[in-house]
């Protein structure tokens, strides 16, 4: 099951889309400056609180799993030596605290994502991005998300086309070839026309989006962002 | 609903194209995480990503295509299931893999500024295969340069583990992708390029 926005009234669903991120970025850099035992269990209590307060629960975080090896398979690399005494502890600890502290990370994320719906991400998008930047940049990823589902099945068919007449005895370089060529031909398909359409239905650089307001709730949000931020230069320092 | 009052502003026929594409796009570049090659030498299944890297730089060229990646980011940012393995969020953007992440922007802007050599677009038939490979072998070590270089500063590995872990064992499925990718521009299936 992948990670996605569930319908919901938690605390952290009728919080501002933008408090949301800046709760993110300030996590993101006390996790950074901060990567000690102490300062990563304090930081744990945070990460499972913003999950709780999304309504989301361990399952969520099954999504991640593919991060996993690569996050597991690092304080080993990093512990192994050539020669004695072949395991250093202290460097593989090291290693061990970065990944987790990236973990912890995943976990917030994954809080903003199942608690906010793509509209939202839109406005907050074309309030903290100036000018026309800013409104290809919203409206774009509203088409990303529109379009992932559809070009994945593209994808998906042609590799079971392929699959049905053999394709599997060709090799990999042939079977990627096939796969990516039928997917950009439909993505180039459907962009066309797309453009077209929108051309026609009077595309706009001014749309109208959903109103966005700062709530009581938020007050508390940006203070635990800017108080995040400030542990996070104060930990630099 | 907030209510706009001026007059619309209309987008232009080609900026919408262009918009449309780029963002089809960025979306084909995350609907190639999900369909796996097995590779006999690599530890992981390869996917399509840094192959639909290469073409958003040779089929849209270094501006749009460097866009294409930018959309690509921020919607996996902002929670669409984009990223390797099918998953989201801002906490990617600085995890393990955020040093390959950040350099698909910077990588298919140079593909297609070396391809297309410069901003404007020139037709693919008239573009050598030297060229074609020589851009994607530039590609792919901008791409495993970054992603080597984010595992030694997210993960605090040294530079030679971050090599083994993060490069050596993926650059021969690396080698078949720019050969599909040959395969792929010279294709007569792709009319719309």
């Amino acid at each position: 099951m992948t990670l996605s926005y569930a319908p919901g009234d938690s605390l952290a669903h009728r919080l501002d889309p933008r408090s949301k991120l800046l709760v993110q970025v300030g996590f993101a850099a006390a996790a950074f400056a901060h990567t000690t035992p102490r300062g990563l269990a304090a930081l744990t209590v945070l990460a499972a609180g913003c999950l709780r307060l999304s309504g989301g629960g361990p399952r969520d975080l099954w999504a991640y799993r593919v991060a996993l090896p690569f996050l597991l398979v690092a304080p080993v690399v990093a512990g192994a030596t050539l020669g004695d005494p072949w395991f250093r502890v202290d460097r593989a600890a090291d290693t061990a605290l970065a990944s987790y502290r990236v973990l912890l990370v995943l976990v917030v994320a994954a809080a903003y994502v199942r608690s906010t719906p793509v509209r939202d991400s839109r406005a907050a998008i074309q309030h903290a991005v100036p000018g026309r930047p800013g409104q290809l940049l919203a409206a774009g990823v509203a088409l990303v998300f529109r379009f992932l589902p559809l070009l994945k099945r593209d994808l998906l068919t042609a590799r079971d086309a392929m699959r049905a007449r053999l394709g599997d005895e060709l090799p990999v370089r042939d079977r990627m070839r096939i796969v990516a060529v039928a997917g950009i031909d439909r993505a180039f398909g459907r962009a066309d026309r797309l453009g077209t359409a929108l051309s026609a239905r009077c595309f706009a650089w001014n749309p109208t989006l959903p109103r966005l307001a700062f709530g009581r709730a938020d007050a508390v949000a940006l203070a635990v962002g800017v108080g995040l931020l400030a542990a996070a230069v104060a930990g630099a320092l | 609903m907030a209510t706009n009052t001026e007059s619309v502003d209309l987008v232009g026929d080609e900026a919408a194209t262009n918009l449309a594409r780029a963002a089809l796009f960025a979306a084909l570049v995350g609907a190639f995480a999900y369909v796996s090659f097995p590779f006999p030498v690599s530890p992981a299944p390869v996917t399509l990503q840094v192959l639909g890297v290469f073409l958003a730089g040779i089929f849209l060229g270094p501006v749009w295509g460097g866009a294409a990646l930018v959309l690509y980011l921020t919607a996996g940012a902002l929670g669409a299931p984009v990223f390797a393995g099918g998953t989201a969020g801002f906490g990617e953007l600085v995890g393990g893999t955020a040093g390959y992440l950040w350099s698909y922007p910077i990588a298919a802007a140079l593909v297609g500024a070396i391809v297309h050599r410069g901003g404007d677009l020139r037709g693919l038939d008239a573009v050598s295969v030297p060229v074609l490979v020589g851009a994607m072998a530039v590609g792919t070590v901008v791409v495993y340069a970054m992603g080597v270089a984010g595992l030694y500063l997210v993960l605090e590995l040294t530079p030679a583990e971050a090599f083994v872990q993060g490069a050596a064992v993926f650059l021969p499925a690396e080698a078949a992708k720019i050969a599909a990718a040959v395969g792929i521009v010279r294709s007569d299936a792709i009319a719309a390029a």
